[in-house]
């Protein structure tokens, strides 16, 4: 069985965060780089499969730069060092919107007929929280999003996938080929070993043109525009209450929540 | 080598992730208790293969010493093939050795002393003098951290005169030895499984004529005692105690090599080396530690209206930190450079090395806790933790001093 697990480049949680002076986007020095944690999450699950499943094999695939300050291939060699197989970058510096990575994905996926695609719910960075559910729209293809659990039927012709949805849990079964996309809970993510460092310079690591794809028939245009970013307010100081009433009153008059 | 190559990074990111989520947390009861350091140290050799390394490692080297051993009973001239052409080169050199001990050392130096003592020192005295069956038995566990190790030679009344002064007997009885001493600060003394004793064939000669011998104990054997932990100024996630031997019995498959006529300090040049050699490493964690968090500080701590960054002595403290931190990082990078060129230190260079290193990391976690003011002195901000576990570096695997003298003789000796 093939699976495909995404990668995005995005900066290290930890890092604190600062805009631009003129909105344009984050400043990018001095940022620490990593494999979007739901991506990691993804990555981990598909490794999992692959152990109980003989003879299957993980591909992860990323949309990114392929040269510093912006080389992707610093984050798929750490996913090939944790165990995937190979690894595929469709290169280009241009940020894009869910819509096209989803488009950009959907072409990989004609070419590599994987039978599952797993993702992260969605990256950090940004949040969009679309990716998936747009491939799977393209490919017409069934989904489980959130998923917190993972399971294969025998004959690896259908998934069962546990997902956290508001107030529960739902299961649902679908025919594969699939997407399923990482939430939290799925796993935790192996970190890489040494030998798998090792290894990891000796596996193939593809680079793809974005052009090439849109000779394909790749739509590159996009349909949303980033027009500033701005930092979230500073943070008040906190105020030391007396008594409850006091408390409901102000949260009433000053806060206005309630 | 002038820069960490993308795979040290990997190494290393890895590596800091582990140490930030198992140990981090931990350091409460790691560092300020007397919680044994040697589950997560067994975790960590697990979650990074470092085992089955290890184990893969130990194999090709058996495999090679019994084929050598069966082509010589043959009568055949085999030659030796020198040990780290066979042991570095496949499984990523030195970095992979250093890298570790450099992210333990921002939060745990006695981690990498406990860890360094049982697989470095221990496991490495059997691998180097003891015979095939020895390794078998002894060796391998050490290696894969599934059993502990302690080696034994400091005594109550011999330190840096180790030789010397020397009180631990050996006497032949029967087919085997009856062993007595004193042992004292031995690493991992309290809990090891495995213990290296050192000490002096007793055949009622004068004693400075007497032949040094190396023993393997078992935890357990009758007349051996391990005490509990001493209390210490640092250093606490690693355990060091005193061992007691009262008349204890051994076969002769419990000497090391299994004879009495062996170069007795054969493999202490390379023991050495290599112990002063990893103090470099330890030390450059320590400093890394010590400087990000001073550059933390000195950004926004604010005195007299601005950061203490903006005065000019607290820009003195973190400057001598980056030199520190460059050389030690320079001394770390021959390291690596020499082992993937198959050579190693000599014992001068090797103890100038080690000098460097203890004292460059002693000042350094001294002027973090001046940087730092009250909250240096505090627990809370862990640099007077790397400043009592510093110390160490200057006594143990030989003390400056000894440094010092070992640089100039061979200065003076030409
Ligand atoms: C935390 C810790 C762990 C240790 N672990 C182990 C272990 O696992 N196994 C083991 O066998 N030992 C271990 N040791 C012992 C360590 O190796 C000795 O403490 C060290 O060699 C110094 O010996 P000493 O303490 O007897 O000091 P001494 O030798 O008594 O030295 C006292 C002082 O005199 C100085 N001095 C001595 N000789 C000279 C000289 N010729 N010229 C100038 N100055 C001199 C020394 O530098 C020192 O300042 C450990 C020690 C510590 C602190």
């Amino acid at each position: 069985m093939k699976i495909l697990a995404t990668v995005k480049r995005v900066p290290d949680p930890e890092t604190s965060i600062k805009v631009k002076p003129d909105g344009s986007g984050i400043v990018t020095d001095n940022v620490k780089w990593v494999i979007n944690p739901f991506d990691e999450i993804a990555i981990e699950e598909a490794l999992r499969i692959k152990e109980k499943v003989a003879g299957s094999e993980v591909v992860l695939v990323s949309i990114g730069g392929n040269a510093a300050p912006n080389d992707v291939k610093e984050q798929l060699r750490t996913g090939l060092a944790m165990g995937a197989d190979g690894a595929i970058l469709v290169v280009t510096d241009a940020a894009l919107e869910p819509l096209v990575v989803a488009r950009a994905l959907a072409k990989l996926v004609e070419t590599e007929k994987p039978d599952l695609v797993v993702m992260g719910k969605q990256a950090i960075d940004d949040d969009s929280n679309a990716a998936g559910q747009m491939l799977a729209e393209l490919l017409g293809w069934p989904q489980a999003t959130f998923a917190s659990k993972v399971e294969l039927s025998g004959d690896q012709k259908s998934a069962t996938v546990i997902r956290e949805v508001d107030g529960g849990l739902e299961t649902l079964r679908f025919p594969l080929p699939g997407i399923v996309t990482a939430d939290l809970r799925l796993n935790e993510p192996r970190y890489a070993s040494l030998p798998g460092i090792m290894k990891a310079r000796k596996k193939e690591l593809k680079e793809i043109p974005i052009g090439d794809l849109e000779k394909a028939g790749l739509d590159v245009s996009g349909r949303t525009q980033l027009v500033k970013m701005e930092p979230p307010p500073k943070r008040q100081a906190g105020k030391l209450v007396e008594s409850v009433d006091q408390l409901v009153e102000l949260l009433h008059t000053e806060a206005k929540v309630i | 080598m002038i820069e960490w190559s993308e795979q040290h990074l990997m190494i290393r990111d890895a590596m800091r992730r582990f140490v930030e989520a198992e140990i981090k947390p931990r350091l409460e009861e790691l560092e300020h208790g007397d919680t044994p350091p040697y589950d997560v140290l067994r975790k960590m050799m697990r979650t990074f293969g470092l085992d089955e390394m290890a184990r893969l490692r130990f194999a090709k080297r058996i495999a090679r010493e019994k084929a050598v051993e069966a082509a010589r009973a043959r009568g055949e001239d085999v030659p030796v093939e020198p040990a780290h052409e066979a042991d570095g080169a496949t499984d990523g050199g030195a970095g992979m050795q250093l890298i570790p001990i450099i992210e333990l050392c921002r939060y745990c130096p006695g981690m990498v002393t406990a860890m360094g003592v049982s697989v470095g020192l221990t496991a490495n005295a059997i691998l180097s003098k003891g015979t095939i069956a020895q390794k078998e038995r002894w060796a391998l566990d050490l290696f894969t951290l599934e059993k502990i190790g302690a080696w034994a030679i400091t005594e109550p009344g011999s330190g840096s005169d180790a030789f010397g002064g020397m009180k631990a007997t050996a006497r032949r009885d029967g087919d085997g030895y009856v062993l007595n001493g004193q042992k004292t600060f031995i690493t991992n003394g309290p809990y090891a499984d495995t213990i290296v004793f050192i000490c002096k064939l007793d055949e009622g000669n004068d004693p400075k004529e007497r032949k040094v011998l190396t023993f393997v104990l078992e935890r357990g054997t009758p007349g051996l005692t391990q005490s509990k932990p001493m209390r210490k100024m640092g250093l606490h996630s690693s355990p060091t105690g005193e061992l007691f031997l009262d008349d204890v019995r051994v076969g002769r498959d419990h000497l090391l090599g299994e004879t009495e006529d062996g170069p007795a300090r054969s493999g202490a040049k390379a023991t050495f080396t290599m112990e002063r050699t990893g103090v470099a490493a330890m030390a450059l964690g320590i400093v890394e530690q010590c400087r990000e968090r001073s550059i933390d500080y000195a950004r926004t701590r604010v005195q007299f209206g601005r950061p203490i960054g903006e005065f000019q002595l607290i820009q003195l403290k973190l400057a001598k930190m980056e030199v520190a931190r460059m050389n030690l990082q320079n001394l770390v990078f021959r390291l690596i450079e020499m082992a993937a060129a198959g050579k190693s230190m000599e014992l001068a260079e090797a103890s100038a090395c080690k000098l460097y290193a203890a004292q460059a990391a002693m000042e350094v976690a001294l002027e973090a806790v001046q940087l730092f003011g009250g909250n240096g002195y505090m627990a809370e901000f862990q640099v007077e933790q790397l400043a009592r576990d510093a110390k160490v570096l200057q006594i143990y695997a030989g003390t400056d001093e000894i440094q010092v003298s070992q640089i100039a003789r061979s200065l003076l000796a030409g």
